[in-house]
């Protein structure tokens, strides 16, 4: 099934925007495992060809612009950011995310806080909002020092917060997930909630990095 | 005590995320979908607790899987302990699949 959508599949980019190609086929132990469940799951009517197809779009759609709108509508909105900031699964509803079976958190990033995300046991992820997470984000490098070193795994990202402010983390669980609220750039006082999004990447909603600042 | 995924804390390397970035792959996004159905209110067939319990249970193995590998053996055991399929039929199953496989790449 997935041949029928390999062109659409492969239309994907990084969060910077470069294009990223990756179709190295697994081991024959993990591409057979796979094929005999998901074979075995439709022959006993547990899930259907559509249904399958349906989730990998699902998945597809759930990019971290969808995170940017969020994020772009509470720098413009007051209203809305303190809606998101203290119910956050309402929010977003608005933005058509439901984020059932877990909570949604969202931290802000202040002139004294800056946030990080991380998921020390597993990979939990508002994935409803920003998609898959990316490989580094599930590997034990970040899991184990993000808790531990936040200041240096930032710097790994190229990002220095200043000693002045705190970094607070943030370790997700099964129930709960984080998304950060980046600082809004200064310098975009007149730009449109459109244009702010293109400054929202989706390290910034990890708290990896901060949002773009224009002309920087 | 600390189990095998419990890594918060723990001297490692560094994070390298221009390395470890990649758009996930064809098969991935197959485990993927197929997990996303497992768990979704139609069928409630896993929950993350249960199948980070089944990750968990992996011991040292855990380190050496990549990470959609540790997902979907987590997910076959849960299907196998919750009797959607049995071991004889998975096994069976798997076997015919590789054979196609085989052919396939080896074609």
């Amino acid at each position: 099934m997935s041949e029928h959508h390999h062109d659409h599949l492969n239309a994907t980019h990084t969060h910077d925007g470069k294009p990223i190609q990756n179709d190295e086929p697994p081991s024959i132990e993990a591409e057979s495992l796979e094929t005999a469940v998901r074979e075995l799951l439709m022959e006993k009517g547990v899930i259907t060809a559509d249904e399958l197809r349906g989730a990998i779009e699902t998945q597809e759609q759930r990019r971290p612009e969808l995170g940017a709108k969020i994020i772009a509508r509470a720098w413009v909105d007051e209203d809305f950011k303190q809606k998101l900031l203290s119910h956050g699964d309402m929010a977003v509803r608005s933005f058509g995310v439901d984020m059932k079976p877990t909570e949604l958190c969202v931290v802000e990033n202040t002139e004294e806080v800056h946030n990080l995300v991380v998921c020390t046991l597993c990979s939990c992820y508002p994935r409803a909002i920003l998609g898959i997470p990316p490989a580094w984000y599930k590997r034990r490098d970040y899991r184990s020092r993000a808790v531990r070193e936040p200041r240096s795994v930032l710097s790994e990202f190229g990002t220095i917060i200043s000693e002045d402010r705190q970094v607070r983390v943030h370790d997700s669980n099964a129930d709960l997930r984080y998304l950060v609220l980046p600082r809004r750039p200064p310098g975009t006082d007149d730009w449109s909630e459109e244009d702010l999004t293109e400054l929202i990447t989706r390290d910034s909603m990890i708290g990896v990095s901060e949002a773009i600042t224009p002309g920087e | 005590m600390r189990g095998p995924q419990d890594y918060g804390g723990l001297p490692a390397g560094l994070v390298d995320p221009v390395k470890n970035e990649h758009e996930p792959t064809h098969w991935e996004r197959r485990v993927d979908a197929i997990m996303l159905l497992l768990f979704d209110p139609k069928r409630r067939l896993a929950r993350v607790d249960e199948s980070r319990r089944m990750q968990e249970a992996l011991g040292d193995d855990y380190h050496k899987y990549p990470y959609y590998e540790r997902w979907l053996q987590a997910i076959t055991w849960l299907l196998l302990e919750k009797g959607v399929f049995s071991q004889e039929e998975l096994d069976k199953k798997r076997e015919e699949v590789r054979a196609r496989l085989e052919a396939e790449r080896n074609g």
